[in-house]
């Protein structure tokens, strides 16, 4: 009886070890080919250097990639014990696999029916963490074994417990505990206490739902845990345990990825993966410079953020809507630096960048260069006189087109000059449909426009998408007096070891002359003096400069772009959704009331402490004060005057009066000035 | 039979006890792990490198490799401007859409370097030390636009410190069209009878007037500086290539390596006025000598 039972009990445990020996061995041949070679030094896995990204004035804004590998020697011993209590308590004794610790978990997920317990040794982790997928599947984990016995085999225990401190994941972002101290405490590793050392130990196996940022209770109750794992294993004593959990925990506030400059970084690595690939700069260990100023892009953000939470208060919005956005772009006329990028409110909240991928509708703010194609095309001047009145465009296949004035009323005969100045959409329509939509298209392409531009009579108004970034670059045109830069992010790019890679180089085009442009500048300056832009002078503002809002249908869009010697900015206001932007008494937020205050404050602070600095005026151009209904020099019968910067050439005399015979053959010619524009709709 | 039951129960024990011996071995020591571990580590170096590590790894390699290939095409672009030989061609080498960027060292080197003073027209010394005293002035950005070339003086971040235009005419002109050559005067096709040594020459060209003596030779710090040991001069009887009314002066100098000719295109009415006069002091020296021989002083 007692030979039989022997005779089975061998039969069995030979037959075990036979189907385990033949087993692996089946496994190991066919998963041979889709097993990892291993690397000569584990060291070898954080050989990749930080990509670094700089402002103009020097700051790093970001680094990409950033890993801090650290010896063994540097990571508090409170750790190494937290984490061998906690993940694997038998790490020294075993070579890849814990068998105590696998039948365990064999025998648990047995009982609970589901997989509730790993026993993955910390070997295997880190196995799993260089080599393979996180999907789970026995393949997976046969493979993730095998390497296992290989690490074992290849490296020491310190090795492997190095490597693994700097590879796991400890939620919010951090990879090793190095950065993962930084994150949760604000501290170096080696500085952690036996509480900080327990809470960072009991992360690995679930770094969201024990983040103590966003779950604290969960992350103390695993921190206890950890403890009582750690005096179970002999590895602290019971006083040290009820001492820590005595002790402060000296959490620090989670570091919110709110900062302004993000968006800006975005699209500078946007640009630089477009050219180069995504390889070249997450893996090429660069030093990036970059147009940023921090300090205008802190301006721009408070001058958003203030006036906003201002304007919160005062819309009607749902909850659907959300919040109220901003986008702001300020290029360096001179060079077409772009030393401001605000793509929205909140970077934490909306990673969008409004500034350059949000094309909303210009409104007025296109009105400038429908302007200028007319007295560029036409030989129009700023004292020309054109009608304001009822007006229908016919257009081919479709109703006719009535553009009305934002105030519904007409205005008459009046100059161009007052006429930018008041904003008004008839004559800006009157002029799109006399020198053509193409030859404003083909303006605004002169001015670095890149957008699609509908060709319909409506694009005077401002009715095809733009970008704020665009909307500054072709503004900084105009305040270069025709001088078109291509608007740039980045300086250059070194590689580690300083050799420039690429450099950016200035590319002024003078696309205009300046005594064409000047007269526009002129105009818009009187836009901000005395027009629509005039809350830009109420609010103090007092360096010269020019400008003009952009409000659209139902008041879903509000624009203020203005630039002065130095410096042009564009800044849109407005609903992700398309949603009006109306206050509770109906009122609409416009181009001066929503977006022209961000501009003012941003403006202010950056030219604080800076000398005014005026346009030049270029030969050939001459200032001279006329009539606003008659375009020619003041009489005693003149109401209105206003000065306008013309041509040396554009004569502003009125012509001669006539003799009553001629009056009376020339009625029809006298009811309206001689200088006023018949424009045929 | 009792013993052969015996003998079976002791195989029993004596298998249970081997087998318990290997588990425990491998219990407490972890043989079969150790094995699998020690053979994989044998076979590593046969396996593909696969996984999230040996990608990252492979990135680097890519983002290295793609950082290797822009800095070799810089450097022959570099290398490229270091081996412009003459200010003249810093311009002619200018194509549209691909500008060109010197170092300050490599166009001051340039413009010092060509015989004559048509690089002074380009932008004067004093304009070049007015630039130098900023301390920023670092490269020269050259580019071309259609008939006109920019020349902006750059800081290290880029940014102009001074902008000049120039005519693509002007790289025509007179002044302009000096070029040195290797070899001699006869290979650059002057013909002997209007080949004559340097002696000869120079008093007649001490005896022109200063605007003259700059149309005709560069600064004799031009040949003194490189160590260009002047020998003789020439007058082509043929135009200086497109300019028809203007012949080719040449002058020939022995390095110690080789030989070379400075060629300079004169207006034809001062070639055949400096011809003139060499050929006047021959035949001066020549009747000279008769004299000389009818006075019995010959040897």
């Amino acid at each position: 009886m007692i030979g039989r039972l022997l005779t089975a009990l061998n039969l069995f445990l030979l037959t075990s070890i036979l189907l385990v020996v033949l087993v692996v061995s089946s496994l190991y041949l066919g998963l041979n080919q889709d097993l990892p070679q291993l690397p000569q030094n584990l060291q070898h896995i954080n050989l990749s250097l930080p990509t670094e990204i700089y402002s103009s004035d020097g700051e790093r804004i970001k680094i990409l990639g950033e890993r801090h590998p650290i010896a063994l020697e540097d990571i508090s011993h409170f750790f190494t014990k937290a984490i061998i209590g906690v993940e694997d308590s038998r790490f020294y004794r075993h070579s890849g696999i814990d068998h105590r610790g696998l039948v365990r978990a064999l025998w648990t997920n047995f009982r609970q029916k589901r997989i509730a317990q790993g026993g993955s040794t910390i070997t295997q982790q880190l196995s799993k963490n260089l080599f393979f997928s996180f999907e789970r599947n026995w393949v997976r984990k046969i493979k993730e074994l095998l390497i296992a016995f290989q690490l074992e085999a290849t490296f020491n225990k310190e090795q492997i417990l190095e490597a693994y401190c700097n590879q796991i994941y400890f939620g919010s972002g951090a990879y090793g505990v190095e950065e993962a101290a930084q994150i949760y405490f604000g501290k170096r590793a080696k500085d952690l206490t036996l509480l900080q050392a327990a809470l960072l130990a009991g992360l690995p196996n679930s770094p969201n739902n024990a983040n103590p940022f966003s779950h604290y209770e969960r992350a103390m109750q695993r921190t206890n845990y950890v403890l009582g794992r750690m005096v179970s294993e002999n590895l602290i004593s019971v006083d040290e345990k009820q001492s820590a959990q005595q002790s402060d925990l000296d959490l620090i506030n989670p570091r919110v990825e709110s900062n302004p400059n993000l968006y800006f970084v975005d699209q500078v690595l946007e640009q630089i993966e477009r050219s180069y690939g995504k390889e070249f700069v997450h893996f090429g260990g660069l030093k990036i410079f970059t147009t940023l100023d921090t300090r205008y892009q802190n301006f721009a953000f408070k001058s958003a953020r203030n006036h906003l939470e201002d304007l919160e208060g005062k819309v009607v919005k749902e909850l659907s809507d959300g919040p109220l956005q901003a986008a702001l772009v300020a290029v360096e006329n001179k060079s077409g630096a772009v030393r401001a990028m605000l793509g929205g409110k909140d970077y934490s909240h909306s990673q969008f960048n409004r500034s350059v991928s949000n094309n909303r509708m210009p409104g007025s703010s296109f009105k400038p260069f429908v302007y200028f194609t007319a007295m560029k095309e036409l030989g129009y001047s700023p004292s020309s006189v054109v009608v304001d009145e009822p007006l229908t465009i016919p257009i081919s296949g479709s109703e006719p087109w009535s553009p009305q004035n934002f105030d519904k009323e007409f205005a008459g005969n009046i100059v161009l000059k007052k006429a930018l100045m008041k904003s008004i959409n008839i004559i800006s329509a009157k002029l799109i449909n006399e020198v053509g939509i193409e030859k404003v298209i083909r303006t605004a392409r002169q001015f670095g426009i890149k957008s699609v531009l509908g060709r319909n009579p409506s694009l005077a108004l401002g009715t095809s998408g733009l970008s704020p970034y665009e909307v500054a670059s072709a503004y900084s045109v105009i305040a270069n007096l025709g001088i078109y830069n291509e608007p740039y992010l980045i300086q250059h790019i070194e590689d580690f070891q300083g050799n420039r890679l690429y450099e950016n180089y200035y590319h002024g085009v003078q696309q205009f002359l300046p005594e064409s442009l000047y007269p526009l500048l002129n105009m818009m300056q009187g836009v901000v003096e005395r027009g629509t832009g005039r809350i830009v002078r109420r609010m103090g503002f007092l360096h010269p400069a020019g400008g003009k809002t952009g409000t659209t249908n139902d008041f879903k869009d509000a624009w203020f772009n203005g630039f002065t010697k130095d410096i042009s900015t564009s800044v849109w206001v407005g609903f992700d959704n398309n949603k009006p932007m109306k206050e509770k008494s109906g009122k609409g937020l416009t181009g001066a009331s929503a977006a022209a205050p961000i501009w003012v404050y941003f403006m202010q602070k950056v030219l604080e402490g800076k000398n005014p600095v005026k346009f030049p005026v270029p030969d050939k151009i001459k200032f001279a004060t006329v009539d606003v209904q008659t375009g020619y020099f003041p009489d005693e019968f003149s109401v209105s005057t206003i000065q306008v910067a013309v041509k040396e050439d554009v004569d502003l005399s009125a012509p001669p009066v006539l003799s009553e015979e001629q009056e009376l053959n020339e009625t029809d010619l006298l009811s309206e000035p001689a200088n006023t524009r018949h424009i045929k709709p | 039979m009792k013993f052969t039951g015996v003998r079976k129960l002791w195989h029993g024990v004596a298998s249970l006890i081997v087998l318990s011996a290997f588990l425990s071995l491998e219990f407490y020591t972890n043989l079969f792990e150790k094995s699998v571990g020690y053979y994989l580590k044998w076979q590593n170096h046969k396996r593909p490198q696969l996984g999230r590590m040996w990608e990252q790894d492979r990135q680097s390699l890519v983002a290295q490799a793609k950082i290797k290939s822009i800095r070799s095409s810089l450097d022959l672009q570099e290398e490229a401007t270091l081996g412009i030989p003459s200010f003249k061609h810093l311009f002619e080498d200018i194509s549209p859409g691909f500008p060109l960027v010197v170092s300050r060292e490599k166009f001051l080197q340039l413009y010092y370097d060509f015989p004559g003073q048509w690089s002074e027209r380009i932008i004067s010394s004093y304009d070049l030390i007015d630039l130098d005293s900023r301390k920023i002035w670092d490269r020269v950005l050259i580019k071309r636009f259609g008939p006109w070339i920019t020349l902006q003086f750059i800081d290290r971040q880029n940014i102009p410190i001074h902008e000049l235009f120039i005519s693509v005419d002007t790289l025509f002109e007179v002044q302009a069209t000096r070029t040195v050559k290797r070899g001699t005067l006869e290979e650059s096709n002057f013909i002997a009878n209007r080949i004559f040594p340097i002696s000869e020459f120079l008093p007649i060209l001490k005896s022109l007037d200063r605007a003259t003596q700059k149309a005709v030779f560069p600064q004799p710090r031009w040949f003194l500086g490189k160590n260009y040991h002047v020998t003789r001069v020439g007058i082509s009887d043929f135009p200086a290539g497109k300019l028809s009314q203007h012949l080719l002066f040449g002058v020939e100098y022995d390095t110690d390596y080789y030989t070379g000719v400075l060629l300079v295109p004169v207006a034809m009415e001062l070639a055949n006025n400096i011809m003139s006069q060499i050929e006047k002091a021959d035949l001066a020296e020549l009747n000279s000598d008769e004299v000389l021989s009818a006075l019995g002083e010959s040897p």
